[in-house]
């Protein structure tokens, strides 16, 4: 019974034909469905489907339903379809207040804040890629500073130093020198714009830098043979394939900026400068529920599409494929006298967008009149005094227990939330590279990186919506740690599952497979031989989700109540309050906890920040 | 002890591919030492991993003993894990995070073994594969030749009945090679145990093995020793495919006028009583027997032919002969320095039972032996 040939076996007349039979359908169970690794997938489907797609889904969709404030002005029950909430936003007469102009900012900014970026960050990313310029390595750490630290600090330092009497408070260093800034340079726009660019200027120089980096010399070399200039090199070459890396930033940045809310919070409120993420926090605390989902899903929408847009440039630039082939190399141009005039640019760079802001906020907290330098203008009341004539924070800022409390409080929380995204995310890899249904992976691939389009305010938005009122297994969450918790887990969910799914990737099959000969089960496969394993990228896993929940703002202002308050609602309630100098110190705690974290990530796991970049 | 039988076993990755492997049919006896062998992507690492159960099959069943492991229609499939197979992967697939004791212990601790025997069943194995002394490193702080030792003392701690191999000589340089050979043959003549073994080195399939099975595109061509494999190749494929200096075949059909070589065959052919559907013929380099072109031909042969001698080709040990026979290239091999040189026109002779005939389709016909004794 041999096909064709051979020594013929004689095999036992079967008892069963081969069409489907229930032993067929038991054998499927036995050997697809019943492997725990689907279970694992499914299960994890659908906890990601009620933490993730279930907010973001009842969040838009909030947008379009009647909610029970505007039962009279649309004359329909709660909860039936409306079209009253968009109309309200793009053609009401607050549509310009609310939706255009904050629209019509986003905008301007995102735009304004990508050129700057570009202009400076691309030539230093030339510079620390493709040269010998002097000093290389320390500026390769120090040009991307502002990125480990959250935007919103420099909004503080800008603050310190150029706020003006439209605001009142404390005086700034710049009125302290005599000199009165004038509103355009004080607030709104232009110190929005420039934060902004100056804090996403390191994702230039990475993105841009790498690309570089792993640009083939030999397509240069060729064309030099073929007698072209350097600057017809750099014209005709080098910019159209690096033009897919530099779009790509700028999609990123614009997908950031869009979602960022507290650099326009701190400049741009106090004169009533809005952006979308104002605006829908406005909305938000002010309990408009259709209004929330409409701005919620107008930045979802453009950072969906900016996403979009990104994935297709990638895939495009994907069909080069000129980028990091054999002959790759680290060549480097020569400097000569440029070197020191480089040098200088790239220091005043990193002077302007960390130096300076770090250590205006430093000081300020030890100066009793910002910027005035006189020595008995110098104190450490405001870390360790007491009795400061201030109303409600009569002590240092060390001294005071709701400062400890949110410390705690951001560490716990933030770290119960990392340890989770971080072990979800191995799980999710497991899941996704293992589990021998493809599609319920797929499904899990795609939920877990939904966060990543929605920015931080709108996901909180979402996250109110789901969880205000009581749903699934849980109770209503408002105002507890809960809904913090679960909503940092998921918004770092794009991060850890991506983390989990290239480290299972990397991993291979052979390790699981040899345990399973030896006789080691589902469960003792995972405990004994892949966590194990995996051990430093599920400390990356955990670290980095930690790192950047530790400084982020925008998801945590919208659910931290007094009650549940982290560093960074504590810091910005002590921005509303105008204690300049106690704001300033809990934000150079933080900062102090997000640049170590990440100069202790990076040596943990001997990775690099911009690998961590990027937009898949 | 056991033996395994894969009924109509049958495996497809997606319903698009080709099948990776098809309706095999396949008996290992106890204590065989059986050698998978085939070309690159015939399906051997695929019917290897069904056996372990890393892979399951999508028709037929698998039998070890009287022992159903496997049966797609009656629902049975033995997880791996309960198998108590052993494996070797081709890439060792040593546990990083562990050493190599623990890498050898791990599988005991899963039996529940006690402490002191795990150690003292592990101590023993290790001195047998001689890498006792690197019992505390890990393993990514040893040569591939010792990590593969330690691969197998993995596998041997727990005593399997039946062994599987894939490739584990492959990553090795030659000299280790020949020393993991030597060792694979004693270890089953020590441990007694079944071993299924996948190459693609045809070499080491001849001297390891005391079977060969042959595949191709997932088919089994061949099941045999490795005498009956080389001697009597059940089809075209085989014979072409063992051997390390491609036998010369000779279609008798195809072009207009007949070549000197099938002019040559065909009047073998008559010698042999014209047996029919004989497609094409078949012989070793080293069936043909070269001679002076004035020497006389021995009875017992068939019709010669005289050849040129082309090219001498020194081997070490071995000649390879290039041949052309009024213009058409053959290959001749001998073990003793030939007396000829380039240029010299010699006679060339065959003996009926060096020939291997086959049909249309690529079968072997018959054994030459029985038609010449009817002549
Ligand atoms: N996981 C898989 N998914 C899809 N196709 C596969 C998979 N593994 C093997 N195949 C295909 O099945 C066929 C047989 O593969 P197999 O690995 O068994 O070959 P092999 O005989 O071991 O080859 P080699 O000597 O190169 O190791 C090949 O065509 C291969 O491409
Ligand atoms: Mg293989």
């Amino acid at each position: 019974m041999v096909s064709k040939t051979g020594k013929p076996l004689r095999a036992p007349v079967r008892a069963m034909s081969p069409r489907v039979s229930s032993g067929t359908l038991h054998y499927w169970f036995r050997t697809k469905a019943s492997d725990p690794t689907s279970l694992l997938a499914l299960g994890l489907l659908v906890l990601f489907l009620y933490l993730i797609a279930g907010p973001i889904f009842l969040l838009l969709s909030d947008a379009l339903r009647v909610h029970f404030p505007e039962q009279g002005r649309t004359g329909l029950p709660q909860g039936a379809f409306t079209s009253y909430y968009l109309e309200r936003a793009m053609f009401s007469p607050i549509s310009q207040a609310v939706f255009w102009r904050p629209l019509a900012n986003t905008a301007q900014i995102a735009v304004g804040a990508i050129v700057v970026s570009l202009v400076v960050g691309a030539p230093l990313g030339w510079l620390l890629s493709r040269t010998n310029l002097p000093g290389k390595r320390w500026y390769s750490t120090a040009l991307i500073v502002p990125y480990m630290l959250p935007s919103w600090t420099f909004a503080l330092a800008w603050t310190t130093l150029f706020s003006n009497r439209t605001t009142g408070g404390t005086p700034s260093w710049m009125e302290s020198f005599g000199f009165s800034p004038p509103d355009w340079l004080a607030y709104g726009q232009f110190p929005i714009t420039m934060i902004l660019a100056l804090h996403y200027t390191p994702f230039v120089i990475l993105l841009f830098g790498n690309a570089l980096r792993q640009f083939d010399a030999q397509l240069e070399d060729a064309a030099r043979i073929m007698g072209a200039g350097r600057l017809t090199i750099a014209r005709k070459i080098v910019l159209p394939l690096m033009l897919p890396s530099l779009v790509s930033a700028c999609t990123l940045i614009f997908a950031k900026a869009l979602g960022d809310f507290g650099v326009a919070y701190i400049l741009g409120v106090p004169i009533n400068y809005n952006v979308l993420a104002t605006s829908l926090f406005r909305a938000i605390s002010t309990s408009q529920a259709g209004m929330t989902a409409v701005l919620a899903g107008t930045i979802v929408l453009f950072g969906v599409l900016s996403i979009l847009i990104d994935m297709r440039l990638l895939r495009e630039a994907g069909r080069f494929q000129t980028i990091g082939s054999k002959g790759a190399m680290d060549r480097t141009t020569d400097l000569g006298k440029w070197g020191v005039a480089a040098s200088g640019w790239a220091m005043f760079v990193f002077i302007v967008s960390a130096a300076i802001p770090l250590m205006a906020l430093a000081l300020t907290t030890v100066m009793i009149r910002p910027g005035v330098f006189t020595p008995d203008n110098f104190t450490l009341a405001y870390w360790i005094g007491s009795d400061l004539g201030t109303t409600a924070l009569r002590q240092g800022i060390l001294l005071t227990p709701e400062f400890w409390r949110a410390t705690w409080n951001s560490l716990w929380i933030v770290g119960s939330a990392s340890l989770g995204a971080g072990f979800l995310g191995l799980l999710v890899g497991i899941a996704v590279v293992r589990a021998p249904m493809r599609s319920a992976g797929m499904m899990l691939r795609q939920i877990t990186f939904l966060p990543y389009l929605v920015p931080g305010i709108a996901f909180a938005a979402a996250y109110l919506s789901m969880f205000a009122v009581p749903r699934g297994p849980l109770p209503a969450l408002y105002g507890t740690y809960m809904i913090l918790i679960l909503a940092i887990l998921a918004d770092q969910m794009p991060f850890a599952s991506r983390a989990g799914i290239s480290a299972m990737m990397q991993l291979g099959k052979d390790p699981e497979e040899a345990a399973r000969i030896v006789g080691a089960g589902w469960w003792k496969r995972l405990t004994a031989i892949v966590i194990p394993i995996q051990k430093g990228a599920l400390v990356a896993g955990v670290m980095l989700p930690f790192i950047s929940g530790i400084k982020g703002l925008s998801l945590v202002v919208v659910l931290a109540v007094p009650g549940t308050d982290l560093l960074t609602t504590y810091a910005i309630r002590l921005v509303d309050n105008g204690y300049t100098q106690a704001s300033n110190a809990v934000v150079l705690m933080i900062c102090l906890i997000a640049f170590f974290g990440t100069i202790g990530v990076q040596r943990l796991t001997k990775s690099k920040l911009s690998d961590g970049l990027g937009g898949k | 002890m056991p033996s395994i039988r894969l009924l109509h076993i049958e495996k497809s990755y997606s319903r698009s591919a080709p099948k990776a492997v098809e309706d095999l049919n396949l008996e290992i006896e106890d204590g065989d030492f059986l050698c998978l062998l085939g070309p690159s992507g015939c399906g051997k690492t695929t019917t290897l991993r069904m056996l372990a159960g890393l892979e399951d099959p999508t028709a037929g069943d698998i039998q070890i003993g009287d022992r159903m492991i496997v049966s797609v229609s009656g629902g049975i499939c033995v997880p791996a894990e309960k198998r108590g197979l052993g494996l070797v992967f081709q890439s060792y697939a040593l546990w990083p995070h562990m050493t190599v004791r623990e890498n050898v212990e791990f599988g005991l601790k899963l039996h529940n073994m006690p402490r002191d025997e795990r150690h003292a069943v592990a101590d023993e194995v290790m001195s047998k594969l001689a890498i006792v002394q690197y019992a505390d490193r890990y393993p990514n702080q040893l040569s591939g030749g010792q990590q593969q030792r330690v691969a197998l003392a993995r596998m041997l701690a727990l005593k399997p009945d039946i062994i599987l191999l894939d490739e584990p000589l492959s990553n090795l340089d030659a000299k280790l090679r020949l020393e993991m050979r030597a060792e694979l043959k004693r270890i089953h003549r020590e441990f007694g145990a079944t071993i299924v073994f996948v190459t693609h080195d045809q070499w080491e399939a001849m001297t390891l093995a005391s079977k060969i099975a042959v595949m191709s595109a997932g088919e089994l061509q061949q099941l045999g020793t490795p005498d009956d494999i080389y001697q009597r190749p059940a089809n075209r494929f085989v014979a072409e495919f063992v051997g390390s200096l491609p036998i010369n075949v000779i279609a008798l059909s195809g072009a207009e006028k007949a070549t000197p070589l099938q002019a040559w065959m065909a009047s073998v052919l008559v010698e042999l009583g014209s047996p029919v559907n004989v497609e094409c013929v078949g012989f070793r380099p080293e069936a043909l027997k070269l001679s002076h072109c004035d020497a006389a031909a021995s009875s017992q042969d068939l019709p010669d032919r005289l050849g040129t001698i082309i090219d001498i080709l020194p081997t070490g040990g071995n000649w390879i002969i290039e041949l052309s026979v009024d213009g058409e290239q053959i290959f001749a091999i001998t073990g003793s320095a030939p007396d000829f040189a380039s240029g010299d026109t010699i006679r060339l002779g065959l003996q009926a039972r060096d020939l291997h005939l086959f049909d249309a389709d690529g079968t072997r016909i018959n054994d030459v032996q029985p038609v010449l004794t009817q002549v």
